[in-house]
C-alpha cells in the first residue's frame, strides 16, 4: 500500500466528495470549505482532526443528514447530492458514538430496522438478524430478545454495528464509534472490528479525534485542519514517516515510531514455534517434551488448544501441585492485535513473550520481545528508504498541503533524521509507561 | 346512617346510570383532548417559540373558572351533553399537551439521530420512535387530566350536562328536604370513587402499555 494521496480520477472511488462546502445560517465562515475527497472501495478511511475541524459535519454531509451548501456527492458513480435523503441513508450504515439504540425495542427489532423499511419478508429478516449477531460475536439465542438497557456499553456498540450492517449497505459511516467505551473494551472492539472488516470489506468512513485510533484502524487517513481543509491524505505509514507539514507533525505528536508499532499486526510477523502439551498430559511426557525442545518452557493447552499455563523444569519438580495450576498463567494475544498491543502485554505481564491465538482462541504461535524489536528495526529501515526516495518528491504535488510542501519537506527531512534516536527515546519512555499501567 | 344505606340501595339503578354517564362524559372529553393535544404537540414541539405560544393559549383557557366556561358555552352550543363535553375537553388539554411536549422533547437526541441516519422519515420516526418513547409521560398527563375532569364534570350539571352533578345540584337546592343530604352525599362519594377508580385504571394501563425496554 504505497502512494495514494488525493487520487482525483481514481475510478475505484466508491464515494467522491467534490468541492463540498457548508455554511451554517448566521455564520460568516464556511464550516466546511471546498472539500474534495475520494473514498476508495473496501477501505477504511479515517477523518481525523482537532475539534472544530468539521470532521463530523463532513461525515454527516456524506449521508446528507446535513445538506451541503454547495458541491456534489457521488456514491457508486451516481450523483446523490439531490436524491431523496431517507432513501440514500438506507444505503449507508450509520454508527454514532452514543449508539442510539431504540430503548423500547428488542435487539432483534433494532437490527431489523432498515430491512423492515426495505420491505424484506419476516423469515429473511430473522435469518439476517441471527447471522449479524453471530458476526459481531453475540449469541442470538441469548441476546435477540433482550432490550438495550440489559447490555453493557461494548455489547451495545456491537449491536450498533450489526444494525448498521443489517441491509448489507456498501458504505458504513462511523462517528467516533468507540470513543465512549472504556479503554480495554475499546481496544477489543477495535480489533474485532478490523477482523470483521476482513470479512465484510465495506467502504468505511470513520471519524475520530484520536490519532492513535486513526493509525490503528485506517487504510488511509485524512488529517483535517480548520474548515475541513485536508492537510494530508495518505496511508498511516506514509503520514508517520513523512508528515506533509507542521500541522500534521504537530497533530501526530511525539512518539511517531512507537505509533508505528500500531501499523503492524501480530499476524504479519513471524511467530515462534513453541512446544505445547495438553494440560491433561502426564508430568513425565511434559518433561520429555521440554527436554526435546530448545526452549526453557512448555505451553500447556486445553482440548481446544487454548493456552493455559507456562511451565518450566522447576515447575515440573513440584510434584504436589497439579499441572493445571503449576507455572505461570498464559496471557494471550489475538492475531489481529498490533505489535503495540503485544509489547504492552509483555511489559504488563513482565514476561518476555506472549502466546498468540486465532479467532477461536486456539494457539498459533508465540511472539517475543525480540520479534517486536526486529520489526521496529525493519520499519525504521523502510522509513529511511521512503525518506531518501522523497528526494525528487514524486509524491509531494499530490499532497493537499502542497502549497506548504516545499518548506514542509525540508523540515520533515531534518526532523526525520532526528526521529530515529528520538524513536528510541519514545520506546524507552513508553516501556516505563507500560510498566506503570 | 342506615337511612343512607337504604337510599343507596333504593336508588341503585339511578345512581349507577348517573355514574356511567359521568364516566362516559369524562372519557369522551379525555379521548378528544388527547388526540387534539398530541396533534398540537407534534406540530409545535420542535419549535421553542411556537410551543410556548400554544402552551400559553391552552393555559389561559385552563384558568377560566369552570362555572364561567360552562356559562360561555350556552350561547354557542346550547344546553346538555355537547357544551359540557366541549368545556371539559378544553380543560383536559393543558396537562396532556404539556406532558406530550415534554415527553417528545425528552427523547434522547442520539436515538433520533440514529433513526434519521438509518433513513427513517419524519412520520416513521414519530410513530415508531418518538411517540412510543414519550408515551409514559403522555399517559401521566392523561391521568392528571382525567382525575381533574371527573371533579369538574359535576359542575356540568349547571348547563344540563349528564352525570352525577345533577343529583348534587338538586340536593343542594333542596337542602333540608328529606333525602336532599343523601343525594348530595351519594353523588360526592361516587365522584370521588370514580376518580380513584380511574386513577387505578391508569396505573395499570401505564404499566401494561409502557414498552418493556424503558421501564
Amino acid at each position: 500500500m504505497t502512494a495514494g494521496a488525493t487520487s482525483n480520477g481514481d475510478s475505484r472511488a466508491l464515494i467522491r466528495l467534490e468541492n463540498l462546502s457548508k455554511r451554517f445560517p448566521g455564520q460568516k465562515q464556511n464550516a466546511i470549505d471546498n472539500l474534495s475527497l475520494d473514498i476508495p472501495e473496501g477501505e477504511i478511511v479515517i477523518l481525523v482532526g482537532p475539534s472544530g475541524s468539521g470532521k463530523t459535519t463532513t461525515l454527516r454531509m456524506i449521508n446528507r443528514l446535513i445538506e451541503p451548501t454547495s458541491g456534489r456527492i457521488f456514491l457508486e458513480g451516481e450523483d446523490v447530492t439531490s436524491v431523496n435523503g431517507d432513501k440514500l441513508r438506507r444505503r449507508m450504515g450509520y454508527v454514532i458514538q452514543q449508539i442510539g439504540l431504540f430503548p423500547h425495542m428488542t435487539i432483534e427489532t433494532n437490527i431489523a430496522t432498515v430491512p423492515r423499511m426495505l420491505g424484506w419478508d419476516t423469515k429473511r429478516i430473522r435469518t439476517r438478524v441471527r447471522e449479524l449477531l453471530d458476526l459481531v460475536g453475540m449469541d442470538p439465542e441469548v441476546y435477540a430478545k433482550r432490550y438495550p438497557k440489559e447490555l453493557s456499553g461494548g455489547q451495545r456498540q456491537r449491536v450498533g454495528v450489526a444494525r448498521a450492517l443489517a441491509a448489507d449497505p456498501p458504505v458504513l459511516l462511523m462517528d467516533e464509534p468507540f470513543s465512549a467505551i472504556d479503554p480495554i473494551t475499546r481496544a477489543r472492539l477495535q480489533n474485532e472490528f478490523l477482523q470483521l472488516q476482513t470479512k465484510i470489506r465495506k467502504t468505511i468512513v470513520f471519524v475520530t479525534h484520536d490519532i492513535d485510533e486513526a493509525i490503528k484502524m485506517g487504510d488511509r487517513i485524512a488529517i483535517l485542519d480548520e474548515s475541513s481543509h485536508v492537510a494530508q491524505y495518505d496511508t498511516p505509514s506514509t503520514i508517520l514517516a513523512a508528515p506533509a507539514n507542521a500541522f500534521v507533525e504537530d497533530f501526530i505528536g511525539a512518539g511517531a515510531s512507537l505509533k508505528r508499532l500500531n501499523l503492524t499486526h501480530v499476524a504479519d510477523v513471524h511467530l515462534l514455534d513453541w512446544p505445547t502439551m495438553p494440560v491433561s498430559a502426564e508430568r513425565d511426557s511434559v518433561r520429555a517434551a521440554l527436554l526435546r525442545s530448545d526452549k526453557g518452557s512448555v505451553l500447556l493447552v486445553d482440548d481446544a488448544r487454548r493456552p493455559q499455563r507456562w511451565v518450566n523444569a522447576m515447575d515440573l519438580e513440584h510434584g504436589s501441585i497439579p499441572l493445571a495450576e503449576s507455572g505461570l498463567e498464559a496471557p494471550v494475544m489475538q492475531r489481529t492485535a498490533t505489535l503495540y498491543d503485544a509489547l504492552n502485554e509483555m511489559l504488563n505481564s513482565l514476561q518476555g513473550a506472549t502466546a498468540v491465538v486465532d479467532e477461536n482462541g486456539a494457539f498459533c504461535g508465540v511472539i517475543d520481545i525480540e520479534t517486536v524489536a526486529a520489526a521496529i528495526r525493519k520499519m525504521r529501515e523502510e522509513a529511511r528508504l521512503v525518506y531518501r526516495g522523497e528526494g525528487g518528491s514524486p509524491r509531494e504535488p499530490a499532497l493537499a498541503g502542497a502549497e506548504r510542501g516545499g518548506d514542509g519537506d525540508v523540515r520533515g527531512g531534518s526532523d526525520f533524521g532526528g526521529a530515529a534516536p528520538g524513536g528510541g527515546d519514545d520506546f524507552g519512555a513508553a516501556a516505563a509507561g507500560g510498566g506503570d499501567a | 346512617m342506615s337511612d343512607f344505606r337504604e337510599y343507596l340501595s333504593y336508588r341503585r339503578d339511578h345512581l349507577l346510570e348517573q355514574t356511567l354517564e359521568h364516566a362516559q362524559l369524562v372519557l369522551y372529553a379525555i379521548a378528544t383532548a388527547t388526540v387534539v393535544s398530541v396533534l398540537i404537540a407534534v406540530l409545535v414541539y420542535r419549535r421553542e417559540r411556537v410551543a410556548a405560544v400554544a402552551l400559553a393559549a391552552v393555559g389561559a383557557l385552563f384558568t377560566v373558572p369552570s362555572l364561567a366556561l360552562f356559562a360561555l358555552m350556552i350561547p354557542i352550543f346550547g344546553l346538555g351533553f355537547r357544551p359540557a363535553f366541549i368545556a371539559l375537553t378544553v380543560y383536559a388539554l393543558l396537562p396532556i399537551l404539556r406532558n406530550t411536549i415534554v415527553g417528545l422533547r425528552s427523547v434522547d437526541s442520539a436515538v433520533i439521530e440514529s433513526a434519521q441516519g438509518m433513513g427513517m422519515n419524519r412520520l416513521r420516526r414519530l410513530v415508531k420512535i418518538e411517540l412510543p418513547l414519550a408515551w409514559p409521560v403522555i399517559i401521566t398527563g392523561m391521568r392528571v387530566s382525567t382525575v381533574m375532569t371527573v371533579g369538574i364534570a359535576a359542575i356540568a350539571a349547571y348547563i344540563n350536562g349528564p352525570g352525577l352533578g345533577g343529583d348534587m345540584l338538586e340536593g343542594l337546592a333542596r337542602i333540608g328536604a328529606p333525602v336532599a343530604l343523601h343525594m348530595v352525599l351519594a353523588s360526592i362519594l361516587l365522584v370521588v370513587a370514580l376518580a380513584l377508580l380511574f386513577d387505578l385504571v391508569y396505573l395499570a394501563l401505564g404499566k401494561l402499555t409502557t414498552p418493556k425496554g424503558i421501564t
